[in-house]
């Protein structure tokens, strides 16, 4: 760990000082908007407006549960709720059950006629693709087989966008691993599957699980293709939330629940995956 | 050789044939699609028939009649019309397609280097022993993940101009076009920079302390310290962290949806935006694709641009 | 006999009393007078609702399930439990599932992607939805090419929920039907007319001051356009209200983009740019295209002018109002912060809802003014008015529900849309401006001209002085001799969305009014091309009754 700190601690004091309120300031103005959707979710309408300056609940107004109560109870936000998780859980173990072998291949093995570096360079390039590109023609194979407005559909959308970041991340976890293990495996005169399955993915396990959790949050956020490819079924979280600034009145405190109920699931699991969010954001090419 | 064993297409062939089948030929079929007028329609027939009960009796209504179902016959007809490059010339002709190109441009220039370089900024800031700094670190999490979607209704309420908790500022964060694109720009940076921070602050780390000290005792100051030290360390980083931030940047479309719905005007229509509206809300199908074909043509330049870079840092 | 009767009759009580209790859900109550209680729950202020049970048709009778394991899905304005045009369909829900042993699903769509969601239900044949909330000017794309319901003769069966298209004026019931065909099961009505704070315009100091500013006397309400600009503009910036220490504006309106600022210029270019005369020729009493070929009339000497106009007006009001959406702006007049909005009914009765806003009491309304000349196409001349008429207007969505032709349950979402569209329901809907649901219909306005009391509004929580002039500035619009033409052919939603880009560019400074609408026309040129010209030249014509 090479931190700028290693000067004489006499150095320190109002500088330092200075700074460490500079960082606490930094941290809480981005912190602010969940504040924010915190505080509005919790007034009453008709505070709102009233209610000026920072709106600190019990302090500047009565804090209420009416707006989440009415929220959660409609089915429709319930179901909305099912779906995402479901979407967004099929589509992560879609993504690694096929990503990860591919990763280790890519990590393991040689492949001549293309170089392994292309490859991976050829998933990476997908995970640029601009998704709108590619919605219409989805759009249309959906209907054509009859999917619209499935689950399975948006699994098999989320799944492609992740897959990429899967495979590309894995692989950089592989590669981390000491060979000598597997190659012992394959010595004893096991099986490329038995060194893949017994030796190298428990090892890789903890990342796995981490690839796991942001592909479900990447998922968990996707609006385009959700807009597009759903209209009753598998409406997911964007897409019930998405029109909450009513036409015919400005309904803050129901737009903060709303909202909230679309940031928790992430942002949790962000959370979950600090530890690997570095690596996982830049696909592996910086260690966190 | 033990490494070449021809297993090796198992476990690729999956992920491969996956993204030919889900990327590589949509993108193909979309390419077919702009030159094409498509038009959909359904006929429709119903029939009316009588419902029964489990004993199969009919069931009957307390107006005396029996319950009847309907069963829908229907039939999709698909017209489609060569129209040659006709929807490729009509990108030249629509105004709102310079105007979305210049809104993309001017919100990725501004929107990456700014977070660029406040994510450095901050970087260094926590780049040291700092009470709490994990904590701290942990929250600055939280806007990469937020649903894009939903933090653009959310800084609707705080950017609104009468009675949000900006508004004492006075500025039209949402009625003007300018200051709506600003408005755009500063929910991504407040999304995106603590991703920057968050890749440098990591980068930052892994350097190793003798080169800090040895840069100390050669007297350098900050300035120096930076172009000297870490300029050079990060520029990989730096170039990953833009691609990956231009790639993103390129996609803009939850943000002003939620935010401005594009407006005012068209002042805020992104290009992803101005291709979704033409394909999914007007069914112009054909030419939106052919939309499409542009954003995918630059996206490639800029991967072929930066592909030996690519191959430095995932190799 | 007495003995015997009074013995009958206490059986019969006691028989009624079982049969109440028994039969009180947690919706609905089946009463012994032959009435139903419909209880909306404590999110809905516990409201109760009594309708004749027989009004409730021949298959909603106490004890039956008519719908018994039918399951409809029904799209709608996004807004949730409790806003508008969403929330009396959760509302009414559960009633409407307790009557029938039916299950309704609400599917909330954005604005802007409502009328696309439904559009491709339906041209894709998935039918997902068995019913949708839709906007008049969606009609030309569902209507004709038969994906809507006929509703007629389900009216007639006498089965379901009792309403009629009698108690609604000729120029809402017109948005309701396709060639003379019921589709559109009553609900909204929508139309704007002027909100004007009274205490303002009646004060003498202010108009003494005004007087003397621009020479004439204070007109309360306007009745030119020009005159309400003078007004707004004498009160834009001074501080009338004395609900709080800021400076006041004089006109608030509903600009952002993509969702129904375009409404404002519509109502307001209606007298400028529609040439009046005894009926429906090239040049008379048309607004939107030549009806002798599709050229768009949209940037026409008049309109050019309207817009000018309302460029101007927005000067009198908050600059922020570029990026409001309805709620933002009516928010701004509730709060006591404009003298003037022009818009939708919502207003009238939001004004009554003290928990948002302050001016109960003084919140007049009025038929909007008419502007003091208007553009005669015929002969390419502006032509001064003296007494100019006001052009009344249908302008908005009229949200209402229409049955799918996919859908395999005609029937039961009919009996879920009727339902809300009973008098009392109705009535209700219109009474309380969070619902969206706005009045134009026999019930909802007052004696002599239609058939409700003020004492009813006045129960329901209304100023007596604001329902008098609110319904009846609604009757007047909906009744008026000239009426704004409804433009509802085929791709109606796509014309008026670059019309609202261009006219939002407009507001903000990025065009002049003349290259905004001269951009439109060329669009909707575009737009008319690849629709088909003749078709729509056809739809045209028959919409707006055009004999050639």
């Amino acid at each position: 760990m090479a931190e700028m700190a290693a000067r004489p601690v006499g150095e320190r004091g109002f500088g330092e000082s200075l700074l460490w309120l500079v960082a606490i300031c930094v941290t809480l103005a981005f912190f602010f908007p969940f504040y924010w959707a915190i505080s509005q979710g919790l007034r009453n309408p008709i505070d709102t407006f009233t209610v000026s300056g920072l709106g600190v609940p019990w302090l500047s107004f009565d804090p209420t549960l009416d707006n989440w109560i009415t929220q959660l109870s409609s089915p429709e936000s319930r179901r909305a709720l099912a779906n995402s998780t479901i979407v967004s859980v099929g589509a992560s173990v879609l993504a690694l059950a096929l990503g990860t072998p591919a990763a280790y291949a890519l990590a393991r093995f040689r492949f001549r006629r293309v170089p392994n570096i292309d490859i991976t360079i050829w998933f990476l390039s997908q995970r640029i693709l601009p998704p709108v590109a590619t919605v219409i023609p989805f759009y249309l194979v959906m209907r054509a087989f009859g999917l619209l407005d499935t689950q399975l559909a948006l699994i098999l959308v989320n799944a492609t966008f992740v897959l990429p970041f899967a495979v590309v991340i894995l692989r950089q976890t592989f590669l981390d691993l000491p060979l000598e293990l597997e190659e012992a495996v394959l010595v004893d005169g096991g099986t490329y599957r038995t060194a893949f399955m017994r030796v190298a993915l428990p090892l890789a396990a903890p990342s796995i699980a981490a690839t796991a959790l942001i592909s479900f949050a990447f998922s968990w956020n996707e609006f385009l293709f959700a807009i597009t490819l759903s209209s009753r079924d598998s409406l997911t979280i964007p897409v019930f939330i998405a029109g909450s600034v009513d036409t015919r009145g400005v309904q803050f405190w129901f737009m903060a629940v709303r909202a909230l109920i679309a940031m928790v699931p992430p942002v949790l699991i962000a959370l979950l995956a600090q530890r690997y969010i570095v690596r996982g954001l830049t696909l592996g090419a910086v260690k966190g | 050789m033990r490494w070449t064993s021809n297993a090796r297409f198992l476990f690729l062939a999956p992920a491969v044939v996956w993204v030919l089948a889900f990327t590589v030929f949509p993108l193909g079929y979309s390419l077919y699609i702009a030159f094409l007028k498509i038009d959909s329609k359904t006929e429709i027939t119903r029939e009316r028939v009588p419902m029964f009960d489990e004993a199969g009796d009919p069931i009957m209504l307390a107006n005396g009649k029996q319950r009847m179902r309907t069963i829908i016959h229907k039939e999709q007809i698909n017209t489609t019309t060569f129209q040659g490059l006709k929807n490729f010339k009509r990108i030249f002709k629509d105004n709102q397609v310079a105007t979305s190109v210049r809104i993309t441009l001017t919100f990725i220039l501004s929107s990456v280097s700014i977070e660029l370089a406040l994510g450095f900024l901050l970087a260094v800031l926590f780049n040291r022993h700092l009470a709490g700094r994990a904590a701290m670190r942990a929250v600055m999490i939280l806007p990469i993940f937020a649903t894009p979607l939903a933090a653009g209704y959310l800084f609707f309420t705080i950017l609104y101009e009468e009675g949000g908790p900006l508004g004492f500022l006075g500025f039209p964060f949402l009625s003007d076009p300018d200051w709506a694109l600003f408005s755009v720009i500063f929910v991504d940076i407040w999304q995106w920079t603590p991703f920057c921070f968050l890749v440098f602050l990591a980068a930052l780390q892994s350097v190793p302390d003798e080169l800090y000290e040895a840069a100390v005792v050669d007297g350098a100051n900050g300035w120096q310290m930076l172009r000297m030290v870490l300029l050079p360390i990060l520029q990989n980083t730096i170039v990953i962290v833009l691609l990956l931030r231009l790639a993103e940047a390129l996609k803009v479309f939850d943000i002003p949806f939620a935010l401005t719905g594009g407006g005012p005007g068209i002042a805020t229509q992104s290009y992803s935006f101005l291709a979704f509206r033409t394909g999914i809300r007007f069914f112009d199908l054909g030419y939106a694709s052919a939309l499409c074909y542009g954003l995918l043509i630059t996206v490639m330049i800029i991967i072929m641009l930066t592909f030996r870079r690519l191959r430095e840092t995932y190799g | 006999m007495k003995k015997s009767h009074l013995s009958t009759g206490l059986a019969a009580a006691a028989a009624l009393g079982l049969a109440s209790a028994s039969f009180a859900g947690d919706a609905v109550d089946w009463n012994a007078d032959g009435t139903v209680t419909m209880k909306l729950g404590e999110v809905y202020d516990d409201t109760m609702i009594t309708v004749p049970a027989a009004d409730l048709g021949a298959l909603i009778k106490e004890g039956e399930q008519p719908f018994a394991g039918t399951e409809i899905t029904v799209s709608t304005l996004a807004s949730g439990p409790k806003g508008g045009i969403s929330g009396p369909l959760h509302a009414f829900r559960p009633v409407w599932e307790e009557l029938t042993g039916g299950k309704v699903t609400i599917v909330e769509l954005p604005y802007a992607e409502a009328y696309s969601k439904m559009l491709l239900d339906v041209r894709n044949g998935t039918g997902e939805y068995d019913g949708f909330i839709v906007g008049a000017f969606w009609y030309g794309d569902i209507a004709p090419q038969g994906y809507a319901y006929p509703v007629d003769d389900l009216i007639a069966s006498g089965d379901h929920p009792k309403w009629s298209y009698d108690v609604m004026p000729d120029s809402l019931k017109a948005l309701h039907t396709w060639e003379g065909e019921g589709f559109g099961i009553l609900n909204d009505a929508d139309g704007q007319v002027l909100y004007y704070r009274k205490s303002a315009l009646t004060d003498p100091e202010h108009m003494a001051a005004f007087k003397s500013e621009y020479g004439y006397d204070l007109p309360e309400p306007p009745k030119t356009w020009q005159q309400l600009r003078d007004i707004a503009a004498y009160f834009n910036g001074k501080n009338w209200d004395a609900n709080d220490d800021e400076a006041d504006s004089g006109m608030v309106l509903h600009l952002k983009v993509g969702e129904q600022g375009h409404y404002h210029f519509q109502s307001l270019s209606a007298s400028f740019a529609v040439t009046p005369g005894p009926e429906v020729s090239q040049h008379h009493n048309v607004y939107w295209f030549d009806p002798t070929d599709m050229t768009p009339m949209i940037n026409s000497p008049g309109h050019v002018k309207a817009l000018e106009f309302l460029v101007d007006l927005h000067q009198t009001g908050p600059a922020a109002q570029v990026g409001w959406a309805l709620g933002e702006a009516w928010d701004y007049f509730l709060r006591g912060k404009a003298v003037f909005v022009f818009s939708w009914g919502d207003v009238g009765s939001l004004c009554q809802d003290t928990a948002r806003s302050k001016i109960q009491g003084d919140c007049a309304s009025a038929i909007l003014p008419a502007s003091d000349e208007y553009y005669d196409h015929a002969t390419g001349e502006f032509v001064k008015q003296e007494n100019p008429v006001p052009v009344g207007n249908t302008t908005g969505g009229s949200w209402h529900g229409v049955v799918s032709a996919f859908s395999a349950n005609p029937e039961a979402t009919f009996s879920f849309w009727s339902l809300m569209a009973m008098k009392e329901v109705s009535l209700w809907n219109s009474q309380f401006g969070w619902t969206g649901v706005d009045p134009g219909y026999s019930y909802q306005f007052l004696k002599p001209l239609g058939e409700a009391t003020v004492d009813e509004y006045v129960s329901a929580g209304w100023d007596a002085e604001d329902v008098k002039t609110y319904t009846q500035a609604y009757y007047e619009n909906f009744y008026a001799d000239t009426i704004l033409t409804y433009l509802r052919i085929p791709g109606t939603f796509e014309y008026w969305d670059i019309l609202d880009k261009n006219l939002s560019a407009t507001m903000s400074g990025q065009f002049t009014p003349q290259e905004a609408l001269d951009q439109t026309a060329e669009t909707w040129e575009a737009i008319t091309e690849r629709l088909g010209r003749d078709s729509q030249l056809k739809y045209y014509q028959d919409a707006i009754g055009f004999g050639g």
